[in-house]
């Protein structure tokens, strides 16, 4: 992986047409702005992640998965 | 009475205080805003998060604080405004907030990053990436054998 060090304003050029602005630092998350071709997809990853994880929690739990998952939780636990 | 046709339950009559609308859909199911909350006594703490359009499609799901009774739900701002709810809503009173299981071959997991938010007010729904990214999309649903053996 490539590592580069920017400045709050400081641009990255990617290729012909991506463009990576560093608009603000905080203390622990930087806001960058986004310039690429619009049939380019540009996602955050956890984003990505939880799209697949819905697909797959879509896809259903057998009885016995319920069972099994029952048998998991510990319903006293709960607040 | 209206009648949803569910994908674990058959023909289900319910209120439609049951309902819950989403202002966006789940990711992946955007086009799926109106889902009925599901729970029947003998699977408690489970909760079944069915589709009034699609009859098979049905999340299983359990409260967040059942997975992880410590869990604490950070909002990010946007998302808490269009709930209409504060970005560190209390769950359980101001809003339910939801992990849906995946129910993977061994170890079932439950989303703790993206639960599902419902404003208990006006049962507006979102699903909220949490704001700080502690948790996991995977966060295994362990056996209290397997829990003592972890610790």
């Amino acid at each position: 992986m490539m590592i580069m060090r920017r400045r709050q304003g400081e641009k990255i050029l990617i290729g012909e047409d991506i463009v990576l602005h560093i608009s603000h630092i905080g203390r622990n998350r930087v806001k960058i702005g986004i310039e690429a071709p619009k049939e380019m997809r540009v996602l955050a990853e956890e984003v990505q992640a939880v799209h697949d994880e819905n697909l797959a929690a879509a896809r259903g739990c057998s009885a016995e998965a319920i069972q099994r998952i029952l048998s998991r939780v510990q319903p006293a636990t709960i607040a | 009475m209206p009648t949803c046709k569910t994908k674990y339950f058959g023909d289900v009559d319910y209120a439609d205080e049951a309902l819950i609308d989403f202002v966006r859909g789940p990711a992946g199911f955007e086009e799926e805003t109106k889902f009925l909350i599901l729970s029947y006594p003998h699977q408690y703490p489970l909760v079944f998060v069915q589709s009034i359009t699609s009859p098979n499609l049905c999340f299983v799901a359990l409260p967040v604080l059942a997975v992880n009774p410590k869990y604490r739900l950070q909002m990010e701002g946007a998302d808490a405004a269009v709930l209409g709810v504060p970005e560190q809503p209390t769950v359980g009173t101001q809003v339910l907030c939801l992990a849906l299981v995946t129910g993977h071959e061994q170890t079932p997991t439950a989303n703790l990053l993206a639960p599902i938010v419902v404003n208990l007010k006006s049962r507006r729904a979102m699903q909220c990436i949490h704001a700080d990214g502690w948790y996991s999309h995977q966060h295994p649903l362990l056996s209290a054998e397997e829990q003592a053996v972890a610790v």
